[in-house]
C-alpha cells in the first residue's frame, strides 16, 4: 500500500423497500463513512421507478479500493436499507466535464440520466463529446460528467443533467451520436439508464 | 464493475470465467471467487451468465 491518498467514487444503483429509509440511514451512517474517507454523498432518487436509487460517494482514502469495498461500512449498509442482494459497485474517478455556460433558471437542479456502460475508448468518448457540445447544449443538456473505471479501462459512468423530464425523455429516444453509452447499458452487471433527481447531497467533514 | 465485495471480483473476472466455459453460479465461483462467500452477489453473476448466454 502507498501513502498516496486516492480521490475516487463509489457508486451504486438498486432497489430498496423504502427510499425514505436511505437519507436518515446515511445521516446515521455519518461516522462510518467519514472513517472510511467520505466527504460527499448524493442520493438520487428515480423519477418513475419507485425504490431505485442511485448513491454517490465522493472518497479520498489511501486505501485500496478493494480493501474499501470489503469494510463493513457497506454491508452495514446494505443490511440497514433491506437490501438482500448486493449489486455491482462502480469505482472510479471523473476524468472529465461538460458544462453548458447559460443555465435557465442557474442553479435549479435538473433531471439527471445516469449509465454505466462499457465503450470502446475513453479519450476518444472525452473528445467527441467535446466536439459535440453545440450538439449537446441545443439537445438541453446542461452538465455532463465522465467518470472512468479503476477495473475496468472501457467502464465508465456518465451522468447528464436535464433542466426537466422531458429533455430527459427526449434524449434517452434520441441520443446523440457522440454519447455512444446510451445504447450500452441494462446487460450483464451493467444498470439499465437511471433516470431521476437528485434527493440530497451530503458533505462529510473529515 | 465490482461484483463481489467479499471477494473483489470484477465483472470482467467474471466475464472472463463464463467466456472459460463456466456456465451457473458455482462454476463463476469457484473459477474467480465471485459469490464464493456470503452469496449476496448471485443475483448479478446469474445476470452477467444471462446476458453471456443471449450474446
Amino acid at each position: 500500500m502507498t501513502n498516496d491518498i486516492h480521490s475516487m467514487v463509489i457508486a451504486s444503483d438498486y432497489r430498496v423497500p423504502d427510499p425514505s429509509r436511505v437519507w436518515p440511514l446515511l445521516e446515521r451512517n455519518k461516522t462510518a463513512l467519514a472513517d472510511i474517507g467520505a466527504h460527499h454523498v448524493l442520493v438520487y432518487t428515480s423519477t418513475h421507478d419507485y425504490g431505485r436509487v442511485l448513491v454517490m460517494i465522493g472518497v479520498h482514502s489511501r486505501e485500496p479500493i478493494v480493501e474499501l469495498l470489503r469494510s463493513r461500512v457497506f454491508f452495514d449498509w446494505f443490511d440497514a436499507a433491506g437490501v438482500e442482494d448486493i449489486p455491482a459497485v462502480f469505482a472510479g474517478e471523473i476524468i472529465d466535464r461538460f458544462v453548458a455556460e447559460a443555465q435557465s433558471p442557474p442553479g435549479a437542479p435538473g433531471v439527471v440520466v445516469a449509465a454505466i456502460a462499457s465503450v470502446d475508448d475513453v479519450s476518444t468518448l472525452s473528445e467527441e463529446v467535446r466536439l459535440a457540445m453545440d450538439r449537446f447544449i441545443a439537445a438541453g443538456v446542461r452538465k455532463t460528467w465522465v467518470f472512468q473505471a479503476f477495473d475496468d479501462e472501457h467502464e465508465v459512468l456518465i451522468l447528464s443533467e436535464f433542466p426537466d423530464e422531458d429533455g430527459a425523455r427526449h434524449w434517452i429516444d434520441h441520443p446523440d451520436a457522440a454519447a455512444q453509452w446510451m445504447t450500452r447499458p441494462g446487460a450483464g452487471a451493467y444498470p439499465p439508464l437511471f433516470v431521476g433527481r437528485i434527493f440530497d447531497i451530503m458533505r462529510i467533514e473529515p | 464493475m465490482f461484483v463481489c465485495l467479499c471477494t473483489g471480483a470484477t465483472s470482467q473476472m467474471v466475464a472472463d470465467a463464463v467466456a472459460a466455459g463456466a456456465s451457473t453460479t458455482k462454476d463463476v465461483a469457484l473459477a474467480c471467487g465471485a459469490g464464493a462467500d456470503c452469496g449476496r452477489c448471485r443475483g448479478t453473476v446469474r445476470a452477467i451468465l444471462d446476458s453471456a448466454a443471449t450474446d
